[in-house]
């Protein structure tokens, strides 16, 4: 997703370049076959104990749990605090089928990856009317009573031991080896990888973005909120469930207590500080602290008490250091602190642990723990994030200073001539009504913030839309767009009835709107903004996305193509890459009328475009809007507080207050129009003797 | 039935003071403190270890223990949660698991897996009444949850410092210019948050039995959330209430299935999943909250 830089590609080692340069599926094919013949190898040629292919099987799992787990908090920003319920579900099922219905161990994989998307369908519906925290709750006493109730039920376990799964041989091939289950987990795992791959280079994958993001934008841009939300816990319960068979395979058997509460709130743990959204860094994060209890426990029984005293002193240090570093305060005292406590860690183990005992295993969850508990503290945004943001914030820098050395003003930059698109619908005969709102009513409560509002925009024209501050212009745009819900009235497009349609279907059916606060995905780069902006004109499938089909490759190129040339058009090519939320207030406008256009609109719907725009470029602006007209017959409605601005360019103009329209007509008719300067003008005649400048037309209010 | 109310208002008080330690917490940092009864489990322990192993009476250790978890609390507040005042709060959340998992494995390594049991802060069969037995803990319990409530929600409401606290997630710079410390209102509210937990831990275990590492988390985790969440996350007698509603779903789920010999396990924790999500869905802001703007009145 990410274009890389000469400096980038020169520092990476000949074997990544190599991998690189292969076709997609080359390249995962290669990697699993790689992967899944080093434990065979190892096994064949050299004397690992068994165990340590067992504490690999562990690590395959544990990456794959992540992985399921990074789809539905890291991408579609839906946090689950019970991932571990489906895993449970999918280790039953699988036990299920294959134990007592004496079914194959790829049917039990089947079952569990089916089951564990139906049950996260489940535990999704409630998603669509939850959010943040709320919805965390839901899905953890989704776990709790799977695990205390749904998992003890007397048809559902087998007395004492949950569920048994047992592993098949194939031949030559047996899986009750450790050595070659784990072959079998890590080609798992390379193909969910490469199936998350492909999700993410495809709109399926923006579209998770860009809910994550902001759902009224991503709405904006055709995304339909509530069917993407359902498939991110679809994908990663499929997941989970998968990855749960997998689990309960390696166990042999598993209870209730393997997915309990604290191993499921650990996954979010090294979700979050592997880094949301950053598939290696959930990985590593993953494997690391779910594997290193064992690996530790492993090392220990050979009895190096007194080494392993060193190494636990050590990294108590290492901690207390990190902590010390990110608070500033490496004082000469502090340190001493540290290494008191790295000492009396170190003292602790070799008088609390039995070398032989099951201590050694305690003792290490306590490291992990703590080590668990300062990352976080010193690291909230994961080291992935961590490592982004330093990168980003480089790069911003950068490519200001480079741009301002251009003479180029980043704080008011003025909008070029872009590529525009054709409208969905083609060229409409001029003239003719495109955009019809009929009676619309919006009451909040007793407050009526529209009343029968009637508009008309006819094709080829720009209409503007002007009133004083809480007139109701953009209650009135929401309730055009679908992001309200009028009591009454109905709005029509090109002689289509939109007023049952939600706001995602207004906007395939050529609906583009710009937001008074700005309607980007911030954490998303300015190139990601367009791709997601051409979700609804991209027709692939959900099906050919999860493989990468030749279609969707076909069809990604062809859009990467039309935001290169986009970004070029507007000079941002040092900023292509990098959040939006690096730009100027300016650049954020330009980009996201950019994005509006890329929708390929039949009406564009502007909200206070100028807000906060430079003299300068308000000109530059009507210039562009004459442009869009003119030259690409273009259909505009625009809300302003830039009177002059709308007399300049606007055809018609309709003017609103207290939520009625009170004048229409051409800006010279609305000019002599003594409702008008009564209500507006003189009003803001008065304000601008007094105080200058925009004032927002609705302000934001804090709950 | 009657049995199962009154012991559903004894339990839920417990749950109450759990979810009051929550809300206070959220209240005062925004931050859903998850390893509240970790917090309490903790310091149990330490009341444990002092009243079986060293003899020490019961109340002394109690109050030891209850000294200890609010003292890791503070210490947490202190060198975590502080260093993290500009992080998000879901990772400030994520903390407090590392801070759960951290004080169950430190248990597990002391004092091991095996069942632990504490004897209840009174001794004494109780009185019947109308066929209910009513020990004397269980109305300790109900009389502390009451007391410890209206003292809490009345010190919040008359000083200075306690509408500090009540503000403090919503206008920091007006408690600031009040003339209250964040920083004390934030050692305030995990150091209480923590020693309440302790406090409900205390009275409520010895009636349901022996407690391991992570059992106290087991039990009331979703129950003293879901009772946080009935009352809107913040609001402190919303919490006491949801958590009395929340003790009373689980004691009649209880009682049907003994009554009509179900065979299904863990039943009560259906219902109270099965509240969560319908009030969730009904009333995201709360029970609370939704019945007063119903009513109509302000806050």
């Amino acid at each position: 997703m990410t274009a890389m830089t000469a400096s980038d590609t020169a520092s990476r080692p000949a074997w990544r370049m190599a991998l690189a340069a292969m076709p997609r599926w080359t390249r995962y094919l290669t990697v699993a076959v790689v992967l899944a013949a080093l434990p065979v190898l190892l096994e064949a040629t050299t004397g690992i104990p068994a165990v340590w292919y067992r504490i690999g099987g562990y690590a395959a799992v544990y990456a794959m749990a992540v992985l399921s787990l990074n789809l539905l908090m890291g991408y579609a920003g839906q946090i689950s605090l019970g991932h571990t319920a489906f895993m449970a579900i999918g280790a039953y099922g699988a036990g299920l089928v294959t134990t007592k219905a004496g079914l194959s161990f790829v049917v039990g994989f089947m079952v569990a990856t089916a089951i564990g998307a139906l049950a996260a369908l489940l535990v999704g519906l409630p998603a669509l009317r939850l959010r943040g925290l709320l919805l965390a709750i839901t899905t953890l006493g989704f776990l709790v009573v799977v695990v205390q109730s749904i998992l003890q039920l007397r048809i559902v376990a087998s007395g004492a031991v949950g569920a048994t799964l047992a592993r098949p041989e194939f031949g030559p091939v047996s899986l009750q080896h450790n050595a070659h289950y784990l072959a079998f987990l890590l080609i798992a795992l390379v193909a969910m990888w490469a199936l998350d791959a492909n999700v993410m280079s495809s709109r399926l994958g923006r579209a998770f973005l860009g809910i994550r993001e902001d759902e009224q934008v991503a709405a904006s841009y055709g995304v339909d909120v509530a069917r993407t939300k359902l498939l991110a816990f679809v994908l990663s319960g499929a997941m989970a469930g998968f990855t749960g068979a997998a689990y309960g395979h390696l166990l042999g058997q598993v209870q209730s207590t393997d997915f309990r509460l604290d191993l499921s709130l650990a996954m979010v743990a090294w979700v979050i500080i592997g880094g949301l959204g950053s598939r290696v860094g959930v990985v590593a994060s993953g494997v690391l602290f779910g594997v290193f209890p064992f690996v530790f426990e492993r090392l220990l029984s050979g009895g190096n008490v007194g080494f392993f005293a060193i190494v636990v002193g050590l990294l108590t240090a290492t901690l207390g250091v990190a902590w010390l570093r990110a608070n500033g305060r490496t004082s000469l005292p502090a340190l001493g602190v540290v290494a008191g406590a790295s000492i009396a860690m170190a003292g602790l183990f070799v008088a609390g642990v039995d070398p032989t005992g099951a201590g050694v295993r305690d003792f290490a969850l306590i490291i992990g723990s703590a080590a668990f508990l300062i990352t976080v503290a010193v690291n909230p945004n994961g080291f992935a994030g961590s490592v982004r943001e330093r990168r980003d914030d480089a790069a911003a820098k950068q490519a200001k200073a480079q741009l301002r050395a251009g003479g180029i003003d980043t704080d008011d930059p003025t909008l070029p001539s872009l590529p525009v698109p054709a409208a969905r619908h083609g060229h409409i005969e001029l003239g003719t009504p495109v955009l019809e709102v009929r009676d619309v009513t919006v009451r909040f409560g007793g407050l009526t913030a529209v009343d029968r509002v009637s508009l008309t925009v006819p094709a080829g024209e720009i209409v503007g839309l002007i009133g004083p501050n809480g007139a109701g212009k953009t209650t009135l745009f929401d309730a055009i767009g679908g992001f309200n819900r009028p009591q009454a009235g109905t709005v029509g497009l090109l002689g289509r009835d939109l007023t049952a349609m939600a706001a995602h279907e207004r906007a395939v059916a050529g609906l583009g709107r710009t937001f008074q606060r700005t309607g980007l995905a911030m954490g998303l780069s300015v190139r990601d903004n367009l791709l997601l902006a051409k979700h609804s004109l991209l027709t692939y499938d959900t099906l050919s996305a999860l493989q990468h089909a030749p279609a969707v490759a076909r069809a990604e190129a062809d859009i990467a193509v039309r935001a290169d040339e986009i970004i070029s058009a507007l000079g941002f090519q040092q900023y292509a890459d990098l959040p939006v939320k690096y730009l100027s207030g300016g650049q954020r406008r330009i980009v996201e009328i950019a994005c509006t256009l890329a929708t390929a609109p039949d009406v564009l719907m502007l909200d206070e475009p100028t807000a906060g725009m430079a003299p300068a470029a308000v000109e530059n602006l009507a210039e562009r809007l004459r442009e869009l007209r003119d030259v690409h017959d273009r259909t505009i409605l625009l809300i302003e507080h830039h009177v002059p601005l709308v007399l300049d360019v606007c055809d018609h103009v309709y003017v609103m207050d207290h939520g009625s329209v009170i004048a229409y007509g051409t800006p010279d008719e609305i000019l002599r129009d003594p409702a008008v300067l009564e209500a507006y003008l003189g009003e803001r005649a008065a304000r601008q003797a007094g105080l200058m400048g925009n004032v927002p037309d609705t302000e934001e209010v804090m709950v | 039935m009657l049995f199962a109310l009154v012991n559903g208002v004894v339990v839920g008080a417990m749950y109450g003071l759990f979810a009051l330690g929550i809300v206070l917490v959220y209240r005062g940092t925004k931050v859903i403190n998850f390893a509240a009864p970790a917090l309490g489990s903790f310091g149990m322990y330490i009341t444990w270890m002092l009243q079986a192993e060293q003899g020490v009476t019961w109340l002394a250790a109690a109050i030891i223990g209850i000294l200890a978890s609010g003292l890791v609390a503070i210490l947490f507040e202190r060198f975590i949660v502080r260093s993290m005042h500009d992080a998000p709060r879901l990772s400030v959340a994520v903390a407090t698991i590392g801070l759960m998992l951290l004080l169950i494995s430190v248990e597990l390594f002391v004092w091991t897996g095996s069942p632990r049991a504490l004897p209840p802060p009174i001794a004494g069969s109780g009185w019947s009444l109308f066929g209910v037995v009513l020990t004397p803990t269980k109305m300790l319990s109900v009389a502390v949850a009451i007391v410890l409530g209206v003292a809490l929600t009345q010190f919040l409401r008359r000083t200075d410092f306690g509408l500090g606290v009540q503000a403090a997630a919503m206008d920091p710079t007006a408690v600031r210019l009040v003339g209250v410390r964040l920083s004390e209102v934030s050692t305030f509210v995990w150091g209480v948050g923590g020693m309440l937990a302790v406090v409900a831990a205390l009275l409520v275990m010895p009636s349901i039995g022996g407690f391991a590492p992570g059992t106290v988390t087991a039990i009331f985790f979703v129950p003293s959330v879901a009772a946080a969440l009935l009352g809107g996350l913040d609001d402190l007698s919303g919490a006491f209430v949801g958590g009395i509603v929340i003790g009373l779903v689980t004691s009649i789920a209880e009682w049907v299935r003994i009554e009509f010999s179900w065979q299904f396990p863990a039943v009560q924790l259906v219902a109270v999943f099965a509240v969560i999500v319908v009030v969730l869905l009904q009333a995201p802001d709360g029970v609370m909250t939704r019945l007063r703007v119903g009513l109509g009145g302000a806050r």
